[in-house]
């Protein structure tokens, strides 16, 4: 086999597995799961964006970078923590804690979380 | 009789001043008029000067100066507004009379006019204080110009100075005839000069004619110094105290006498009316008009500073606070004999300093309003204790001096701003996470309970 053969395959390949991943998680992932991963990615952007700023342009009101950061990486971690528990197939491993639960507390600590970066915010 | 004699004199009076403009005017600090004469000139010699001085307006009360009474300051308090000292060649006065004493009287507010001649006095020691040198004694100042000449060579006539330069005269007055001493200036700002030797005058000590070649040689065997000489001599000079009181120091009685006022000036003399009348009167009268405080006479009537788009004075400022302030000024106007509002100060100068001046900025005249001026500036970035300092002073001028102290304290706690352009993206941040967290919880629970549906293609956002 020739070598850009073999290349142009392996890239095929790249982008076939990757298409194949996506459509297989479109297919397979609950609607649930998708509302939690599009809301991950939004926070994961946002804190992106803040930090990005902190970096390049400055960090002058450092609290306000500090309570913002701090904010998309707190929701980031509550809401992943959720996806975790609220997942049928991780159900053996979370037997005590419905769903429900779950998502109670990840309310409740949201608004904990909210408070405090308000306070922080300025 | 007598009335006819009164009238035709006070007639020949305004012929010869030649109706200057001024009918009457009066001085902004007061009427009378000490004139303290030397027994050896007659009162009728000067008659010209008195009598124009008591028609605008002045008390004269004539005495000599061993007289006891009327004494100059009474328990310390002065009992003249002015005083004219025609006693060039007195050595012993009345008790009242001394250099401390008048001096004295000049703190309070008294002008004084004193007459220096070439022999020494206490009062020529007094104008050593007052940074004007004098020439050795015995040395009147000659001239061998004009020529010919009908007199001695200590007669000559001096040039007056410009209105532009003096601003106290009126313009174009003739040459002035002179005969006394004349005295070097000192490096005193407050020195005013208010009449100049000519060029060609030096002081020697003999008023032959032909005199003063050896005063020359000497001077120049030398090296020039000890000759006063040309036209940085003075021979009358004024000087303005820091409280506003004038005082002239003139080398010579007879500038004020009648003779020299009606002599004519000589054919073919330099500047003023060729072979017309002297203008001694005239400058006579202006000096008078300055020293007694009619004319240049300022004052400061108001100051009040607010910060910008209020109207009343607060307490303190806040560091970079925007601030106004405003001062009005008035100047005596002798035809209405009172302070009028002045508006054509051209470099009023405000300061808002704190050990150093941080903001020096002009006070500008404003349009609207007669005697204002004001100007709007920013305090500077620092706290501290500031005043406001306008101090003016000019050559003839009186002296504007005002200082407000104000103090100027950081901001409180909450006179910051509240919230910062620059965290702008934070707070954006921030909202924006809690803003998803509730939509987030709006679509979870109204959505499906059970989330194993699997539905392909579609995302929920």
């Amino acid at each position: 086999m020739a070598g850009p053969k073999q290349a142009a395959k392996a890239n095929s390949d790249v982008s076939g597995a990757v298409t194949t991943l996506w459509g297989s998680y479109l297919d397979q992932t609950p609607d649930r799961l998708k509302l939690i991963d599009a809301f991950l990615v939004f926070i994961m952007l946002s804190g992106i964006v803040q930090f990005v700023y902190c970096v390049l342009v400055t960090n002058f009101p450092f609290n306000a970078f500090l309570a913002g950061f701090s904010s998309c990486i707190g929701q980031f971690v509550l809401t992943a923590s959720l996806r975790s528990q609220v997942n049928p197939e991780n159900r053996s491993e979370f037997k005590d804690v419905s769903p429900e639960r779950a998502f109670a507390d990840f309310a409740l600590g949201s608004i904990v979380l909210h408070f405090f970066v308000y306070n922080f915010l300025g | 009789m007598r009335f006819f004699t009164k009238a035709f004199a006070s007639l020949l009076t305004l012929g010869l001043v030649g109706l200057s403009g001024l009918v009457s005017a009066k001085s902004s600090t007061g009427d009378s008029v000490l004139v303290v004469l030397d027994p050896s000139l007659k009162r009728e010699n000067y008659s010209v000067f008195f009598s124009r001085l008591e028609q605008r307006g002045y008390q004269l009360t004539f005495r000599a100066p061993k007289d006891v009474a009327p004494a100059i300051m009474e328990y310390d308090v002065p009992m003249f507004s002015h005083i004219i000292l025609f006693t060039p060649e007195t050595k012993s006065y009345a008790q009242d009379i001394t250099p401390q004493s008048l001096v004295s009287a000049l703190e309070q507010g008294t002008n004084l006019l004193i007459a220096l001649s070439d022999k020494q006095t206490p009062l020529s020691s007094l104008a050593t204080e007052f940074s004007l040198i004098l020439p050795p004694p015995g040395t009147p100042v000659i001239s061998h110009h004009p020529f010919p000449r009908d007199a001695g060579v200590d007669l000559f006539t001096a040039a007056t100075i410009p209105t532009g330069a003096a601003p106290m005269f009126s313009p174009a007055i003739p040459d002035v005839w002179y005969r006394g001493v004349s005295h070097a200036l000192g490096s005193s700002p407050y020195l005013v000069p208010l009449l100049r030797a000519p060029a060609e005058s030096f002081a020697a000590d003999s008023t032959a004619d032909g005199a003063g070649a050896d005063a020359l040689v000497d001077a120049a065997e030398k090296g020039g110094e000890g000759l006063w000489a040309g036209g940085a001599m003075g021979l009358v000079t004024g000087f303005q105290t820091n409280v506003g009181s004038r005082a002239v120091f003139t080398g010579s009685v007879d500038l004020f006498s009648n003779e020299l006022a009606k002599k004519h000036l000589p054919l073919g003399g330099s500047g003023g009316h060729i072979g017309g009348a002297p203008g001694n009167n005239r400058w006579a009268q202006d000096v008078a008009g300055w020293l007694f405080q009619e004319t240049l006479t300022l004052r400061i009537d108001n100051v009040t500073h607010h910060r910008a788009g209020e109207d009343f004075t607060p307490e303190t400022y806040t560091i970079n606070d925007d601030i106004v302030y405003e001062i009005q000024i008035s100047k005596y106007d002798i035809r209405a004999e009172t302070f009028v509002p002045y508006s054509d100060i051209p470099d009023l100068q405000l300061e808002f300093t704190m050990l150093d001046p941080h903001v020096r900025t002009a006070l500008p005249a404003v349009p609207g309003k007669p005697g204002t001026y004001q100007v709007a500036f920013r305090a500077p970035d620092r706290h501290g204790v500031f005043k406001f300092l306008v101090n003016w002073r000019r050559t003839g001028w009186s002296y504007l001096h005002s200082s407000v102290t104000v103090p100027v304290v950081p901001p409180r706690h909450d006179g910051y701003p509240r919230f910062l352009s620059a965290a702008w993206p934070y707070y954006a941040g921030a909202a924006s996470t809690s803003l998803g967290f509730v939509l987030f919880c709006a679509l979870w629970l109204g959505g499906d309970v059970r989330g194993e549906r699997k539905r392909g293609g579609k995302k929920v956002e």
